[in-house]
């Protein structure tokens, strides 16, 4: 049951609904129960048992933590609980890639060795729960929060169904006071969160998915294409993905609005940033939280006497993670190793950068930050050649052959016409036009009644009308 | 001398501004340049000069300027303020 499939049209208002009508005390249940039928529509039987796996562990290791006295015991349940939920994770995810790469390595001593064949599982979910998991153990251990008690609050804490799938991982100390907290009828609460659902769908329908086409259309017959339409799939990629995951993320938060639930925003206008720092300050929001205060602070602090040294191989390790965790495959790790590598060099080059731009007098100027922004964007959009494509000698195709200006250099093909382009960029347009209206210019919900149903009118329209038939699930389930 | 005395000079330092003048509700935001290098060059700077060495998790429960001079002052058997 995905975020834009009709099911999950009829499932939340339901859900809604039940939870407006269930007496105070049985809500949270509501919520649990809703959360595993959302989990369990999707069709593998296991995954319930291994949220289940994950919840069971992690309370217990919690209340465990909470009860040791010396810092001995404390570390050893914290690593042990840790050491579980990873366990769940690597089974999960990166069995048979690591049999494969095992094969691999041995083939190319011996050529004798076969891995075993192991079924692909499904694992939507895992990463993003088992990293909340991860989070609130550690913040027992550091004291930042107190064990939960109540079982079912921890559940639900980790299975709401807002924010199952794809996240935003949240911190024990965001969502669990939220999740306790008596409900009361919010009408603006109630008409924000479908507002943002629908800007979310919108998004999504509408842009995400179209510019999907084109990507889709240049990476899945590489040798065909290469110079004009390899740089265009490139930047035409970097909003997709965008698009697509910012997409859930309005839709998370949107759905979870209902219930008076505010979760994390995952995103600040990210290609805007004017560095590589900046952009992971911007980008998934709660992930790169999690991977600097789980990570990169132990492994800094851990390293410390190294100096910048110690620094950037905290990074370059901490993104290594990053890549990791987004997918068994070689192309993840590249991208992440990217990514460690853009910020390891900063570490080094950033004080002479700093007296450069001074001495230069651009410091604080529109022309410096342009400039940054630029120079940050296409790094981005560089490594995102590596997290795209199928394999690594397909990345390594388009790398070589982005400027090769040869062939046909025509930036628009069947399938992905003038109709598709004029789609996109006017329901671009509209989606800024209608934000900057209703985040900056007025108080929606206090506007004069033309202003507002116009606005809604318009989103629910445009999404329908035109949106890509073909439905495809977001891009960070896979993760 | 007190905590603060001691490590107001190795802040001055670290961040290059004679300016600083350290409070206990301070953090890093307040800071210009205050970042993971300085950070860890100020952790180390401290550690060096009070000759005391922080644990991990001491490290990672610092929540402001506060915090570090409290546990700082603890170590060394220094006063706070």
């Amino acid at each position: 049951m995905f975020f834009n499939s009709f099911e999950y049209l009829f499932f939340l208002p339901l859900v809604f609904l039940l939870f407006y009508v269930t007496p105070g005390r049985f809500r949270w249940s509501l919520l649990l129960w809703a959360s595993l039928l959302f989990y369990s529509a999707l069709g593998s039987w296991y995954l319930l048992l291994v949220l289940s796996a994950v919840a069971i562990l992690t309370y217990a290791a919690g209340r465990l933590l909470g009860l040791a006295s010396t810092e001995t015991h404390k570390r050893l349940i914290l690593w042990a609980g840790i050491l579980g939920n990873v366990a769940i994770l690597v089974a999960m995810k990166y069995l048979t890639f690591l049999a494969d790469s095992a094969q691999f390595v041995v083939g190319l001593f011996s050529g004798q060795y076969e891995a075993p064949h192991l079924a692909l599982l499904v694992s939507i979910g895992v990463s993003y729960y088992v990293f909340q998991a991860i989070s609130y153990l550690n913040d027992i251990y550091l004291e930042i929060e107190q064990p939960e008690d109540h079982f079912g609050y921890f559940f639900l804490y980790l299975a709401f169904f807002p924010k199952l799938m794809q996240g935003p991982i949240e911190r024990a100390g965001d969502l669990l006071p939220q999740l306790k907290k008596p409900y009361h009828f919010d009408y603006d609460n109630m008409r924000f969160g479908a507002l943002l659902f629908a800007t979310g769908l919108f998004k999504k329908v509408v842009i995400a998915d179209r510019l999907g086409i084109y990507v889709n259309a240049v990476y899945g017959d590489l040798a065909s294409f290469s110079g004009l339409p390899l740089l265009a799939a490139t930047y035409v990629y970097a909003f997709q993905i965008y698009f697509d995951f910012s997409a859930y993320t309005d839709m998370a938060l949107g759905a979870a609005r209902l219930f008076n639930i505010r979760l994390t925003d995952n995103f600040n206008s990210p290609y805007l940033a004017t560095s590589i720092a900046d952009f992971w300050r911007r980008w998934h929001i709660t992930f790169s939280r999690w991977i600097l205060d789980y990570i990169f602070k132990p492994l800094q602090m851990r390293w410390r006497n190294a100096g910048s040294v110690g620094i950037a191989a905290a990074l370059l390790v901490t993104f290594l993670v990053s890549g990791l965790w987004h997918g068994a495959g070689w192309g993840f790790i590249i991208w992440g190793l990217l990514h460690g590598l853009f910020m390891g060099c900063s570490v080094f080059y950033k004080p002479y950068q700093k007296k450069l731009h001074g001495r230069l007098g651009l410091v604080k100027t529109t022309r410096l930050k342009v400039w940054q922004v630029f120079v940050t964007f296409n790094l981005v959009c560089f490594a995102w050649i590596f997290f795209r494509a199928d394999t690594m000698a397909d990345a390594l195709y388009v790398v070589q052959h982005l400027f090769v200006f040869s062939g046909n250099q025509n930036l628009l093909f069947s399938g992905f016409r003038e109709y598709e382009l004029a789609i996109v960029l006017i329901g671009t347009a509209s989606y800024y036009a209608c934000r900057y209206i209703y985040t900056r210019r007025v108080d929606l919900f206090e506007s004069k009644v033309w202003l507002r149903w116009g606005i809604y009118y318009y989103i629910c329209l445009i999404a329908v009308l035109f949106c890509v038939k073909r439905a495809s699930g977001f891009i960070y389930f896979g993760f | 001398m007190n905590i603060k005395e001691v490590l107001e000079p190795i802040f001055r330092q670290v961040f290059d501004d004679e300016q600083i003048k350290l409070a206990a509700e301070m953090t890093a935001d307040d800071v210009d340049g205050w970042d993971s290098l300085s950070h860890v060059n100020l952790i180390v700077a401290i550690e060096s000069k009070l000759k005391i060495r922080f644990t991990q998790k001491e490290l990672l429960t610092f929540r402001c300027v506060g915090d570090l001079m409290r546990a700082s002052a603890e170590k060394a058997g220094l006063p706070v303020a």
